[in-house]
């Protein structure tokens, strides 16, 4: 008798992979077969799976064709197995997996579209944070804000390609409407993938020395480092007022001075 | 033990014994606007499992105005893996946050050594699976503090070495486990029509005091060479046999709160609300009846 752990080893095997080594024995063979049955579930699993990643990658989707990302997915699914009970937490590596998938290989771009594709889901169910306390920034000595570390918001994604990726999505958003076509030798983007207090989720394209700011931030380095690294990426770009935007609409969301690390200036 | 939960500070309390319908996401501002007269609502959990954004936004404002039942597809509570503690964590913040009246999960399993399938695969019908169903779900309830309640899936295959018919099974799995059951009409009628056994011998086999909730939905006939095989998808109305069986089924258990499932290819909150009144109408006979 097959014990319940082989039974399910075995059964999985038999519907992820392509060789079911004679499981299809331990199936009542009524009408159907039992090779013919467990085909109902290889395809419902197939299909679920697929689903979840096309609900997250549809412009993904809408650029190799339905056929084409079903095969891409069927792929997928094998080399990058689901790891939760929630599918919203499948398809992570998917950008990863394109880069190296070889039928996609024309499409240079591609891994990147899955990338911004990811970030926006993320930034979808990510957490709620209040917004930076005012008030106690502007209490720090001006001599120690060189000191300051600053956290991104929970919804905030910064993502940097060579590609237009942001004119790509925004031409595969509304299908019925007429969109500039896109070149590709437009060059690429710095950009960050935001969702605003009113959960209104924005692409936000930023000039150079904007994205090296809140990229060095949100990658801990202090508040004269990224400065510096910002000013260096463009020079005579105006950070106080680029900073000044991002605290304001929250994408900075809670700052602290790493000697006083008690006193973080969170609101959760 | 179900729906015996007072009014919550969120919203209305006690699921009615009413017909309800599942809550998607295409639906959460036309039901915003019109509240139409369902009786309650039910989520897959699993789509709450996020941190935060739109879908609990919505949830805690259709919260409001109607009671809720939490329905969970991914737990894999029939797994040999260790229970997931970390899916069983948010499932327990998403009880203590909305305060549902009824959360459920299936008679199924779904993952082993890690991998998920993410579908709701057949148990085999053993001793050896039923021991260790009564002993994960006295686990689930211990850890979420709380009875939940077991659902029959549809099956599209019966394993050779099963000894123990499925409705005995589950029925042997409420009384032992002390879990409600969630009695899927549907399900009882595909796996009846895949399996050739009489619904009928199904229903008689469920205590009555078990049964605690209902499912309808619709199914969709797949032709093979050498027979058929009716699958599960959720995606159209309930067929007249459901409706007949459902019938039956609340004449055996008396009325019980009754949902209208509907996943794929999901038409007008309208067509829901339809189908959840076509319920409410049975089930008021049978409250006629008994008065």
């Amino acid at each position: 008798m097959l014990a319940l752990h082989e039974l399910q080893q075995r059964f999985a095997t038999a519907v992820l992979g392509e060789d079911d080594s004679g499981f299809e024995r331990a199936i009542h063979a009524a009408g159907l077969t039992g090779a013919q049955r467990l085909q109902v579930y290889r395809n419902n699993t197939r299909l679920g799976l697929t689903g979840a990643l096309a609900a997250v990658y549809p412009v993904v989707q809408q650029l190799v064709g339905e056929g084409f990302f079903h095969y891409a997915a069927a792929q997928y699914i094998t080399r990058y197995p689901s790891r939760s009970g929630n599918l919203h937490e499948f398809g992570g590596p998917f950008a990863t997996f394109l880069e190296t998938f070889e039928p996609a290989a024309g499409l240079s771009y591609l891994p990147d579209v899955a990338r911004l594709e990811w970030a926006y889901h993320e930034v979808f169910h990510a957490a709620h944070h209040a917004p930076l306390d005012l008030c106690a920034l502007a209490a720090v000595p001006a001599e120690r804000q060189g000191e300051l570390r600053f956290q991104l918001h929970p919804a905030a994604r910064l993502l940097e390609s060579s590609f237009p990726i942001l004119c790509i999505w925004q031409a595969h958003q509304n299908v019925d409407h007429d969109h500039p076509p896109v070149r590709l030798d437009d060059g690429g983007i710095k950009l960050m993938v935001f969702r605003h207090e009113n959960l209104d989720i924005e692409f936000q394209s930023l000039p150079d020395g904007e994205f090296r700011l809140l990229y060095a931030l949100a990658t801990g380095c202090n508040f004269a480092t990224a400065c510096e690294q910002a000013i260096s990426a463009q020079p005579g770009f105006d950070l106080p007022a680029s900073f000044r935007r991002h605290v304001l609409q929250g994408a900075l969301t809670a700052f602290y001075l790493p000697d006083t690390s008690s006193s973080i200036h969170d609101h959760p | 033990m179900s729906a015996k939960l007072a009014t919550s500070r969120l919203g209305p309390g006690p699921i009615p014994v009413r017909a309800g319908i599942g809550l998607r996401a295409e639906h959460y501002d036309v039901l915003l606007e019109t509240r139409p007269p369902v009786g309650w609502l039910e989520i897959h959990s699993e789509n709450y499992f996020g941190a935060g954004g739109k879908p609990l936004d919505y949830l805690e404002r259709i919260r409001a105005h109607y009671p809720l039942s939490l329905h969970g597809v991914g737990l894999s509570i029939g797994s040999t893996d260790p229970l997931n503690h970390w899916h069983l964590t948010q499932l327990k913040r998403l009880i203590q946050r909305f305060e549902p009246a009824l959360v459920s999960e299936h008679l199924s399993w779904g993952s082993v050594g890690g991998r998920y399938l993410n579908d709701l695969l057949p148990l085999p019908c053993t001793e050896e699976a039923l021991y260790h169903l009564i002993a994960r779900v006295a686990q689930v309830q211990d850890v979420l503090g709380r009875q939940i309640l077991i659902e029959n899936v549809s099956s599209y295959l019966q394993y050779t070495h099963s000894t123990i018919p499925e409705w005995e099974f589950l029925a042997e799995l409420a009384e032992r486990a002390g879990c409600g059951v969630l009695l899927d009409v549907n399900n009882i009628y595909v796996s009846a029509r895949n399996h050739g056994f009489d619904p009928d011998t199904y229903l008689r086999a469920i205590p009555h005091r078990a049964v605690q909730e209902i499912h309808l939905a619709g199914f969709t006939v797949n032709r093979f060479e050498g027979g058929e095989i009716l699958i599960d998808t959720h995606n159209q109305p309930v067929c007249p046999a459901v409706w007949a069986l459902y019938r039956q089924a609340v004449q055996r258990f008396g009325p019980r709160p009754t949902l209208i499932e509907w996943d794929t290819g999901l038409p007008e909150l309208a067509v829901l609300v339809n189908e959840a009144q076509q319920a409410d109408a049975i089930l008021e006979e049978r409250h006629a009846r008994a008065a």
